[in-house]
């Protein structure tokens, strides 16, 4: 890897930072190694929102290679959410655009006086004045940061006004609607005056044996288009397993409260592609293009959901209307919101008014009932603005409901609103929301593939009947192990590559000589140090649960009656983690044994 | 006497199956579109096999064992697997979904109209599963 350029914002200095090269080889590169870069700055005391707090932006060794779906980055840091670790990812064209300027990461501290944004071109930085820029959405930023340094082939990475003003689930944007959605680091990069990145570079991507990569990546290029499940991701985009997801009960429906939803085709990845798609979009030389181009009726082309956005407002709000998810959608991505927070947010709005706890008071005469996508309208801008009750509902569903008297209706876990895959329909589900390091997040494992069957024999993920119990639990961390590879290599899930194609691409890439099990092992290092550092910010077993919701069986649909047995699943997973059930912590001789023996002393004390 | 699968007695007791069986019937009652499966040799099976099946709204309209595929150059969806992997699906050793998300049945066809109709398609692999009680 190429070295981090850390940039002091407080007081404009900048410093190369040359990665320890036993940490590239434990931890790879992207989510895990910024755990590692970072582990000793992530402290309990750390305000997330303060200069002293890290934003540490991160390439992967295949990230721009052209490599299957590896034009990826990821944003690391302490999260304003949750108050833990805090890892999103985004695709695009801005990371390996990163890596042409000759450096694998950005590592800002400090804060700004008044707004600036960044301009990293060549390996020159300049800290240009932002006050222009300030105030405009995520789009209108990109455009004007472009045509101020007026230089072709330029990514910009920018937050809107929901990062300006501290919304709690803000995201970080580039090119056309690429969101780092989750935990929040928009406001971090917000309360640092920090509006855009702009990055130019055209040096060579550094491979140690580029010719056996060229062809490795082609062989897995060719195979990836060949793919079923990259097909239906082409043509249908990844809202084209909603109908599928309706029928087992993994798509909730009325904030989690109903188990089906007979209008759902209505809003699906099929309906889409028949009605208003006109195009697909990629990242950056992505052979499956899952993004969407759809037309509404005033004409003009933008982007299409993804199937949180509709999932989170269509079924979510008992909302049947695709074009006015696409709006909804829009409207989040040009504030820079994260649409899976702030649709949940909203659910929970809805489901409390219709409980009497929020009333037209509350609401400044907004009346929230379901299906109604205008009153959901008001509550985006509201929240974005953070005005009326969009102020309270801002802070993230767990504060929300707080303040309601109602925290226990709000479906999140360690304040990080759950993504739209129910663990009633897909049980595997419940540990992956209950133990991810970022609260209730999906994409640390997105298990409901292996729920429905996807395994991989090579690297002993097998398949467990989708509401199979605490049998299951060490197969979910197999699992976990496996896409904190892929979030260290800063891959996208979707990339259905074989495993051993995986790593023969890593050691092409980076002159190792990993084994599947050395890959293995490497993820499931990264796992453990997110954990301890969890623990260090104060995260024990308490913490390992689920909203709930999540306990209460449905009536109705492919999930009825049926409900996640989590602590014995707990249980389960912590035996085959190796981490203590009393403390939450991973065992000393656990991360002895992945080679953390500086965490363990910290976390154990002396041996 | 129990049709050997696969067989051209077999795909008729499929056929039979399907016109027969009130889940399938249920489940399958607005499916619209013809199958065409290649089975390439592997294990037992040392030559390749065809069938094809004209699936109708719940119904079986029409099968035909070992038809060239020039004569059935559009079907709704082609499924094309190895022996051993159709075997390990019809003796449930296999999930079908597996089979679809590792690539060991690889689907051709219009994908929004599989995923909008996940539920019919397993239950026809149920029902070629309870038929087959012999096998190669």
């Amino acid at each position: 890897m190429q070295p981090i350029l850390k940039i002091d914002l407080t007081t404009g200095k900048t410093e190369e930072y040359v990665i320890p090269q036993e940490w590239e080889r434990d931890f790879l590169g992207g989510a895990s190694l910024a755990a590692r870069i970072l582990y000793s700055s992530l402290t309990k005391e750390l305000d997330p929102l303060s200069p002293e707090s890290p934003l540490l932006f991160m390439n992967g060794p295949l990230s721009g290679t052209a490599g299957p779906t590896t034009g990826r980055f990821v944003v690391c840091g302490k999260s304003p959410a949750t108050g833990l670790w805090a890892e999103s990812n985004a695709g695009g064209f801005w990371g390996p655009e990163l890596r042409g300027t000759g450096y694998d990461g950005l590592w800002i501290t400090g804060k700004a006086e008044s707004p600036v944004y960044l301009w990293l071109n060549e390996g020159r930085l300049e800290v240009r004045d932002g006050a222009g820029v300030w105030g405009k959405d995520i789009y209108q930023t990109q455009d004007f940061v472009k045509e101020e340094i007026g230089v072709k082939g330029a990514h910009v990475a920018v937050i809107g006004q929901a990062g300006e003003r501290g919304v709690l689930y803000a995201s970080i944007a580039c090119d056309h609607g690429r969101m780092a959605g989750r935990t929040g680091l928009g406001a971090v990069m917000g309360a640092k005056k920090l509006k855009a990145i702009a990055v130019h570079g055209t040096k060579k991507i550094p491979l140690v044996h580029a010719d056996r990569y060229a062809a490795l990546r082609s062989e897995a290029n060719r195979a990836l288009k060949q793919d079923n499940e990259a097909k239906i991701l082409h043509e249908l985009g990844t809202a084209g397993g909603a109908n599928y997801m309706e029928y087992m009960g993994q798509m909730p429906s009325k904030y989690y409260h109903q188990g089906s939803f007979s209008n759902v085709d209505n809003v699906s990845g099929a309906k889409m592609a028949e009605t208003i798609l006109t195009g697909q979009s990629a990242c950056h030389a992505c052979v499956i293009a899952c993004g969407r181009v759809v037309k509404l009726d005033d004409g003009a082309k933008r982007k299409g959901p993804e199937y949180e956005t509709v999932a989170g407002f269509g079924p979510n709000l008992l909302v049947d209307n695709l074009e006015e998810v696409v709006r909804l959608g829009e409207l989040c991505d040009r504030y820079g919101m994260d649409v899976i927070s702030t649709a949940n947010t909203i659910g929970l709005a809805f489901h409390l008014f219709e409980m009497g706890k929020v009333t037209v008071q509350d609401t400044g005469g907004l009346e929230l009932k379901w299906g109604g996508f205008m009153a959901a309208r008001q509550l985006v801008h509201q929240i974005a603005r953070r005005e009326g009750i969009g102020e309270v509902m801002s802070k993230g569903s767990r504060q929300f409901g707080r303040a309601f008297g109602a925290e226990d209706e709000a479906v999140q876990v360690n304040g990080l609103e759950t993504a739209y895959h129910d663990p009633r329909g897909v049980s595997g589900m419940a540990l992956s929301y209950a133990t991810s390091p970022r609260g209730a997040c999906h994409n640390q494992s997105d298990y409901f593939f292996a729920d429905w069957g996807h395994t991989y024999e090579k690297i002993g993920i097998t398949y467990f009947e989708r509401h199979a119990q605490a049998e299951k639990a060490a197969n979910v961390a197999k699992h976990q192990n496996w896409r904190t590879f892929f979030n260290a290599a800063v891959m996208c899930i979707f990339a259905n590559v074989d495993p051993q194609m995986q790593v023969d691409l890593v050691n092409a890439a980076c002159g190792l000589k990993w084994s599947l099990d050395d890959m293995m092992k490497s993820g499931e290092r990264g796992w453990n140090l997110k954990r301890a550092i969890n623990n260090r910010m104060g995260l024990t077993r308490a913490n390992d649960k689920l909203p709930k919701v999540f306990l209460e069986p449905y009536k109705e649909g492919g999930a009825a009656g049926f409900v996640p047995d989590l602590p014995a699943m707990l249980d389960a997973y912590y035996d085959a983690r190796g981490w203590d059930k009393e403390s939450g912590k991973p065992s000393r001789e656990k991360l002895v044994e992945l080679g953390l023996g500086d965490v363990a002393e910290e976390l154990w004390g002396e041996g | 006497m129990t049709a050997v699968f696969p067989s051209e007695e077999w795909l008729k007791e499929l056929e039979t199956k399907l016109n027969t069986d009130k889940k399938y019937g249920d489940i399958a009652k607005n499916w619209e579109g013809d199958i065409f499966i290649i089975i390439e040799p592997k294990g037992n099976l040392t030559e390749g096999l065809t069938f094809y099946l004209d699936l109708w709204h719940g119904a079986c309209r029409k099968v035909e064992f070992k038809p060239d595929a020039s004569s059935r150059p559009t079907p709704t969806f082609t499924l094309t697997a190895n022996y051993d992997d159709i075997k390990d699906i019809m003796t449930g050793k296999l999930n079908p979904m597996t089979a679809m998300m590792t690539m060991k049945l690889k689907v051709k066809g219009n994908m929004g109209y599989m995923m909008r109709n996940v539920p019919t398609v397993l239950d026809f692999v149920r029902c070629a599963q309870e038929v087959t009680k012999e096998i190669l």
